[in-house]
């Protein structure tokens, strides 16, 4: 898997390289527009890094001039303006995730590689982890064959957790995808939801399923 | 008492002791009138004439210049009037409104020219100040990413001893607060300078309430505390969706922070009239009446030993407070120190609803 990064702030483009070599990927990091362009012409990308505030063409920019040139590739934003619009503005120019600054590393990671592995989503009915399985039509969720009752939005943390089996979930990523949050509401909303799920799903069984990735997020996944 | 009535008062005393040199004067004129004829008993003779003089004459001419009196100080403060009319309507957010000048060159207009300059350096003041907090927190949010990002990295080295992670830990939270911070700010400076545009629908209120009592309920859960949906009338209103939601979870987190174990949050929604109410009650120390009003100030925290004990930044209040006024909502706060603090918002109802 290989990665562009497109930042003119040399110490997070740093340590964003870092922190994307150390999950594996190979990483390329251009720090203007031009050179970005001109990198996403030449190689096959599985994910682009793109922030907005670039000097001469800035982000938003690259992206449509990429677009237009029927580039495909994945793009995740990153911000510092934290415009309230700019998300929308960047999704419709043709982003696939927006990522206000300052952003967790873990879930910037998280992000690219939830990107990389767009289309290749589980898309099954039944959702299995171990011995836990998640039907998506009738919404029950069992394990050791005992069935488990789930409230709509412990339903949706847990689809979501199954769906990323094996990837960490960032709490930013969480509040987007369960409860439709643009924002970090500031609460501890998403902690004491997985504490209750975990109540449900791992307390009367082994192995534990949900873990927790201090200061990161949660993983849902058989081996520790 | 207004100037009117006091210069009124005033005149009139003058006009009657006017009267009373006038009629002084016409009773010794006419008392030595008469002497001069020789005529008999000329003190009774001259007292009649002089009433008669001053009742026909005299009060007619007194009564009409306290009327002229009347209409000229009415006319002369009119324009003190409708100045301080047009001084009453600056708030805040018009101090670049100008007050309409006469160009009469009198001393109101030299006033009006005046205070108009004087508004428009506080305009300015108030510009600039809103223009540092957004640039300050634009600037801050670059070396947070740095700081954050390295911090992680850090961690991410496996030969770390658990007291030097643990230290890491700790010094990523922090970053985090501030981070949380930052963003408060931003998002209020912004609002300030009006950057922020809402994103207008008609929205079912009702919907949003009963998700944030099933999330309110959760946050309560590990505290024992007890939530209640004592009625939940279905209402539409126009605004936005997400910022809606932010406020009604800000309240709940608040409701649930500052109670204690084992209490109870009470929420309703009802419809009053062309507006919908929306209360939020929780038990708990309550708040003393003389911070009351200041709870929705940046940074303020009614006890400050409270400071420490709940997390979060501090700018909670000031951002439901921003939401419900760019709803053209109104927000209060009541509280029974001691036992219980009530919120109630009040947003208009969409148009057809």
């Amino acid at each position: 898997m290989r990665v562009l990064v497109v930042e003119d702030e040399k110490k997070t483009a740093s340590f964003v390289r870092k922190a994307l070599q150390a999950e594996n990927f190979a990483v390329d990091v251009m720090a203007n527009g031009e050179d970005a362009l001109l990198a996403a012409a030449g190689t096959p990308f599985d994910a682009i890094v793109l922030d907005i505030m670039l000097p001469g063409r800035d982000g938003l920019s690259v992206l449509r001039q990429l677009r237009e040139r029927k580039n495909s590739t994945p793009v995740l934003l990153l911000s510092a303006r934290g415009e309230v619009n700019e998300r929308v503005e960047g999704l419709n120019a043709g982003a696939d995730d927006y990522l206000p600054k300052p952003f967790e590393l873990a879930e910037l990671v998280a992000r690219v590689r939830a990107l990389t592995r767009r289309g290749s989503e589980n898309k099954s009915i039944g959702l299995r982890v171990a011995d836990l399985t998640l039907d998506t039509v009738t919404h029950k969720a069992r394990r050791g064959g005992a069935e488990i009752e789930l409230t709509a939005r412990e339903y949706r943390l847990l689809e979501f957790l199954m769906r990323s089996a094996g990837r960490l979930c960032g709490r930013m990523m969480i509040l987007e995808k369960v409860w439709d949050y643009n924002f970090d509401p500031g609460t501890n909303l998403v902690d004491v939801y997985v504490r209750r799920l975990r109540e449900k799903i791992d307390a009367n069984f082994e192995p534990k399923l949900l873990h927790t990735v201090r200061g990161s997020g949660y993983v849902l996944k058989e081996t520790p | 008492m207004k100037i009117r009535t006091r210069l009124t008062w005033w005149y009139a005393g003058i006009l009657i002791l006017s009267l009373l040199v006038m009629g002084i004067g016409t009773y010794r004129e006419i008392d030595e009138q008469l002497r001069h004829e020789h005529r008999r008993e000329p003190t009774e003779h001259a007292i009649d004439e002089t009433s008669e003089m001053v009742l026909q004459v005299g009060l007619p001419a007194v009564i009409l210049g306290l009327l002229g009196g009347w209409w000229l100080t009415r006319r002369a403060l009119a324009p003190v009037t409708k100045l301080t009319d047009a001084v009453e309507k600056i708030q805040e957010k018009n101090l670049g409104e100008k007050i309409p000048r006469t160009n009469n060159g009198d001393e109101l207009d030299r006033l009006t020219e005046v205070f108009n300059a004087m508004t428009a350096r506080l305009d300015d003041s108030f510009h600039r100040i809103r223009e540092f907090t957004l640039h300050a927190s634009h600037e801050l949010k670059t070396p947070l990413t740095v700081l954050c990002g390295e911090t992680e990295t850090a961690l991410l080295d496996e030969s770390l001893s658990p007291a030097e992670r643990e230290r890491l830990f700790s010094q990523l939270d922090e970053v985090r607060r501030l981070s949380k911070i930052v963003d408060g700010l931003t998002l209020l400076a912004k609002a300030d300078a009006g950057q922020i545009v809402l994103n207008l629908e008609t929205v079912r209120l009702d919907e949003l309430v009963r998700d944030n009592f099933a999330d309110a309920q959760i946050l309560a859960e590990p505290h024992g505390i007890k939530v209640e949906l004592e009625a939940c009338e279905e209402v539409s209103v126009r605004g936005d969706r997400h910022r809606l939601r932010q406020l009604l979870l800000n309240l709940a987190d608040n409701a649930v922070k500052y109670n204690h174990p084992q209490g109870r949050v009470t929420m309703s929604l009802r419809r009053a009239g062309n507006l919908t109410r929306f209360t939020i009650a929780n038990t708990g120390a309550g708040i003393p009446p003389e911070v009351l009003p200041r709870v929705f100030d940046r940074f303020f925290r009614g006890d400050p030993a409270h400071s420490n004990s709940v997390d979060g930044c501090g700018l909670g209040l000031s951002i439901a407070k921003w939401i419900v006024s760019a709803h053209d909502g109104e927000i209060r706060i009541a509280s029974v120190q001691g036992n219980e603090t009530t919120v109630t918002v009040e947003l208009p109802l969409a148009s057809g609803d």
